[in-house]
């Protein structure tokens, strides 16, 4: 193992973070508040631990797919740890553990918060929060990579360790440029939304706030109500779409750019994502109105908002789905386990697995029916190749697994099943809310410490596809081969 | 550069890793998953997984904005066609790989009329290599740079007289040579005045040509052609083929031994002159029955990298002088050189050498990969303002796997030492460990223009 090179990698995304405390640190100073001198400490705090383990000589610049994992997995916790101290140090959540899990649910994009009062922070802390909903969502490493001089072929371990969904695919032969690219649409995504925001009546520090929590698909909101406490039919229809274009395949946008209309066209994973929503929109829809016959508007947007939400894994809420109907409370709750496409700053399982799944059971009939056939399973014209499809298959298991032992975990806490339940997904799905004791209108703050360890762990794992975490506590990781 | 290469066998993922160094943007396309997935593991290139041959495909490239496509699967005809494709779809240059023989008769009508740049033949590159190691005498390997006026020979230290045990500075070389390099049991060294030769030792010496021969005509390494007459082939296949051709018409004896009972009588109608026998290449007796352990040369050819190395062993058991094998796993080269076979010749480094001289021809005049790619001699011209060009050798402080072996300077060949100061329009012989590959840009040539590129190249 090369912890030389571990060392430098992780050194160098603590410089690049105390950077990007610089944000969050204007803020503090423009609505001159204590949270400015904080976030000043912090930073040189980070700074020096960044450079002096970025002094660290390695044996070697290699970066094979081992130390690619370690890095990723451990630059995620040191990012979390000191991205955990400004809200510790400024005391606007005086438990360590506390700090550190609103940090992780922030990076991963979950927005799961243990906070229960928040209009009453400073405003630099909350900025921050919602900034790290950007900076995890395509992945701070993937970002670093954008920033930092190259590293080649590491580059690349590292990508495929970050990025969501089964395959990762390079844009441009460069891995710099590939990083590049997807930020450069990111960053894009992020300006339109909030301009339009702005158009809304909402102030700049307000809008950007909400404009990271919809664009990594995190969910953290500067008020008690999320976004339901602005009552602005626009304001939400905005939110809602731009969660489901933050949901998209990032390299699309890059297709569109490349007048690839064709490619996007043909996607299949974009298709059935659409109609994933839209079936779901109007299902909740018609159960709505069968049920309390209100303004069709109204409704609708609250469907597909909500729908919006839980299927990107973002968590924004502008009603408390909890009073609906149980019909539509169950399929907000299968909703969880979709998630964005690959490739997205959405969570959870990914619908190109959900594809593939279908289309494996689609094959199944087929084989029975007809037992000499021969059916390939196809994705956008490809052949899938059998490894990628046991890799789909095994993330299942894992998954369901990781479902189970949590919410036996969960429930010695006293919760109930459907409580504990859908905590575990909310936590693994990075989606945020849940149902019964964490839903919309609830939070994490009740949760006991190692609880609330217990569900940073899941966060990280959901965020990093599990395997890149899981591998790390398997015994054969760290036997050193000869 | 924008590259597309096609074919990610062996020789396709040399030249990726070639050309993935520096500003290159490298596309690499196969059909293979697992071909492909090492590639993307192990290099920064883009891989796509698909048919080259098809038109969708060669879009999904951007084929139209590409300087160079190189066709390299197993297949003439899809090679050409690739190369002929890209061409028309609006790449700038093609390359295609074509080996068959009879294929290689035309190739200039097909280069022509499919408007194709260049083709290159792995095996007859590799015959004309090993005809250049005979003919030059075994001891001796030469690399001509600036139009055969500067040369780079690789000279074993067992075939010249006396030297072993002498420090560098102690040869008294009178001639304007420069020993640039020392290959020790597989590994290369940049030796310095103290520097103590050994039995084993293989020196890179660059100069003037004349120069190089007078002073490894002193040391006694002989230049006499008729040294080697009798040659004996292992294996008949496509590079046997051209070799014997070569040899034929330099009216050497051959001797080919081949298995396939087919290929034998082919080979056998074709070369009237040449004596051919069917029989296991690895069968002792029958080896010692043909006398093939007398001739004065043996070149092990059989499609098996061990099988080669294994007889070429077994003929330096036996005293025989002058063993060749060919070997296409470049990671055994250090080991069979450090086993005293002669030479190790590798197709898929000479042949993807081959290809980067003529992609690189214009900026970077020749090259050559040396020792399976670990190092590398290119020729280069000083473009003013390049950094080489500010102060005398001494005050630049160049890295340790950087030599400058000879200048031209219009008419004159210069060794450098501390004291040369490098001029514009220099034509400079540059001896570099592929370590220090992607810092030749930034000692070499004219720096990029602009405040953040000079941010960008700060190290």
């Amino acid at each position: 193992m090369n912890y030389g090179i571990i060392a430098k990698v992780i050194g160098s995304l603590l410089i690049f973070e105390a950077i990007m405390f610089a944000p969050a640190m204007l803020v503090g100073l423009l609505y001159d508040e204590t949270s400015a001198i904080v976030f000043l400490g912090v930073m040189l705090l980070t700074l020096t631990v960044g450079l002096v383990l970025q002094k660290i000589s390695g044996s070697s610049k290699s970066i094979r797919a081992k130390e690619a994992l370690i890095i990723v997995a451990g630059g995620w916790l040191a990012v979390s740890f000191f991205g955990a101290l400004p809200f510790y140090f400024s005391g606007s959540i005086p438990s360590m553990m506390d700090a550190f899990f609103e940090t992780m649910s922030g990076l991963t994009t979950t927005g799961a918060t243990i906070l229960e009062e928040i209009e009453s922070l400073d405003r630099g802390i909350l900025f921050w929060r919602s900034f790290t909903h950007w900076l995890g969502g395509m992945g701070i490493l993937v970002l670093t990579l954008a920033v930092l001089p190259a590293l080649g072929v590491g580059g690349f371990q590292i990508f495929k360790a970050e990025t969501p969904g089964p395959v990762a695919d390079k844009l441009a032969p460069k891995m710099k440029h590939t990083a590049t690219i997807l930020y450069t649409a990111y960053l894009g995504i992020t300006l339109l939304e909030t301009v339009l925001l702005m158009f809304g009546g909402l102030s700049l520090y307000e809008a950007l706030v909400h404009t990271f929590g919809t664009v990594g698909t995190g969910g953290f909101s500067t008020l008690n109500a999320s976004i339901g406490g602005y009552h602005s039919a626009y304001v939400q229809w905005v939110i809602a779409i731009f969660m489901v274009a933050s949901g998209i395949n990032f390299s699309l946008y890059y297709a569109l750019y490349r007048n690839r209309l064709r490619d996007i066209y043909q996607n299949e994973e974009l298709r059935f994502y659409l109609l994933i929503i839209g079936t779901a929109t109007l299902l909740i829809f018609f159960n709505l109105q069968w049920e309390y016959h209100g303004s069709v508007f109204t409704t609708l947007r609250h469907a597909f908002f909500q729908v919006a939400s839980i299927t990107t894994t973002t968590g924004y809420a502008t009603v408390d789905y909890e009073v609906w109907p149980q019909f539509s409370q169950s399929i907000l709750f299968f909703l969880m386990f979709v998630g964005g496409c690959a490739g997205s700053t959405g969570g959870s399982i990914k619908v190109i697995r959900l594809l593939v799944l279908v289309k494996l059971i689609k094959r199944e009939i087929m084989r029975i029916l007809h037992p000499r056939a021969v059916v390939p399973v196809r994705i956008h014209h490809r052949m899938l190749e059998p490894d990628v499809i046991a890799s789909v298959t095994s993330f299942y298991i894992l998954y369901l697994l990781i479902m189970a032992v949590g919410t036996m975990l969960l429930s010695l806490e006293g919760l109930d099943l459907t409580s504990a339940f859908s905590a575990v997904a909310a936590t693994l799905g990075n989606i945020g809310p849940g149902f019964g004791f964490v839903g919309p209108a609830q939070n994490y703050a009740a949760f006991s410490m190692p609880a609330k360890g217990l569900m940073s762990l899941f966060m990280l794992m959901g965020r990093l596809e599990l395997f890149t975490v899981f591998i790390l506590i398997t015994p054969d990781f760290w036997k050193e081969q000869a | 550069m924008k590259v597309l290469i096609v074919g990610m066998g062996k020789l396709g993922y040399q030249l990726a890793e070639a050309f993935a160094i520096k500003d290159n943007d490298v596309v690499v396309m196969d059909q293979k998953q697992s071909a492909l997935q090492k590639t993307a593991d192990q290099l920064d290139v883009l891989a796509i997984q698909h048919n080259g041959v098809e038109i969708t495909s060669l879009k999904k490239a951007n084929i139209g904005e590409l300087d160079l496509t190189i066709a390299v699967t197993d297949d003439d005809e899809t090679n050409i066609l690739i190369a002929f494709l890209s061409k028309r779809m609006g790449c700038q240059r093609s390359i295609a790989r074509v080996r068959n023989p009879e294929y290689s008769r035309q190739s200039d009508f097909i280069k022509e009329e499919m408007n194709i740049d260049y083709i290159v033949n792995p095996e007859q590159t590799t015959a004309q290599e090993i005809r250049n190691y005979l003919l030059r005498d075994m001891s001796m390997h030469v690399e001509d740079f600036a139009q055969g006026r500067i040369v780079m020979a690789d000279v074993h230290v067992n075939h010249m007289c006396n030297i072993a045990g002498y420090q560098l500075k102690d040869l008294n070389i009178r001639e304007k040579v420069l020993v640039a390099a020392i290959v020790r049991e597989g590994d290369i060294l940049i030796p310095h005045g103290e520097t103590l030769i050994e039995e084993t030792d293989v020196l890179y010496l660059i100069g003037e040509s004349e120069d190089v021969a007078s002073f490894s005509g002193r040391c006694g390494v002989s230049t006499d052609k008729k040294e080697v007459d009798h040659v004996v082939i292992l294996g008949g296949g496509r590079i046997g083929y051209y070799l014997t051709e070569y040899l034929v018409d330099l009216g050497m004896n051959i001797k080919i031994i081949e298995s396939n009972r087919e290929r034998c009588k082919y080979l056998a109608e074709t070369f009237g002159n040449v004596l051919v026998i069917n029989g296991d290449g690895t069968d002792i007796n029958l080896l010692k029955e043909e006398g093939v352990f007398g001739a004065d040369a043996l070149i092990c050819l059989t499609g098996l990298d061990e099988e080669n190395l294994l007889l070429a062993l077994l003929a330096k058991q036996f005293g025989m002088k002058h063993v060749i094998s060919k070997v296409s796993r470049p990671n055994y080269i250090p080991i069979i050189e450090k086993l005293g076979v002669d030479v190790a010749v590798n197709p898929v480094t000479i042949t993807a050498s081959e290809i980067l001289r003529y992609v690189l021809g214009g900026k970077v005049a020749s090259i050559s990969l040396l020792l399976g790619g670990s190092a590398e001699a290119l020729e280069i011209v000083i473009k003013p303002e390049a950094y080489v060009t500010r102060d005398q050798l001494q005050y630049l402080e160049l890295p340790k796997g950087i030599i400058i072996g000879a200048v031209l300077r219009g008419d004159d060949v210069l060794i450098p030492d501390g004291t040369t100061h490098i001029q514009p329009e220099d034509r400079i012989v540059v001896f570099i460990l592929s370590g220090e590959m992607s810092r030749i840009e930034e000692y070499f040539y004219p720096p990029r223009r602009g405040f953040l590129s000079e941010l960008w190249n700060y190290r």
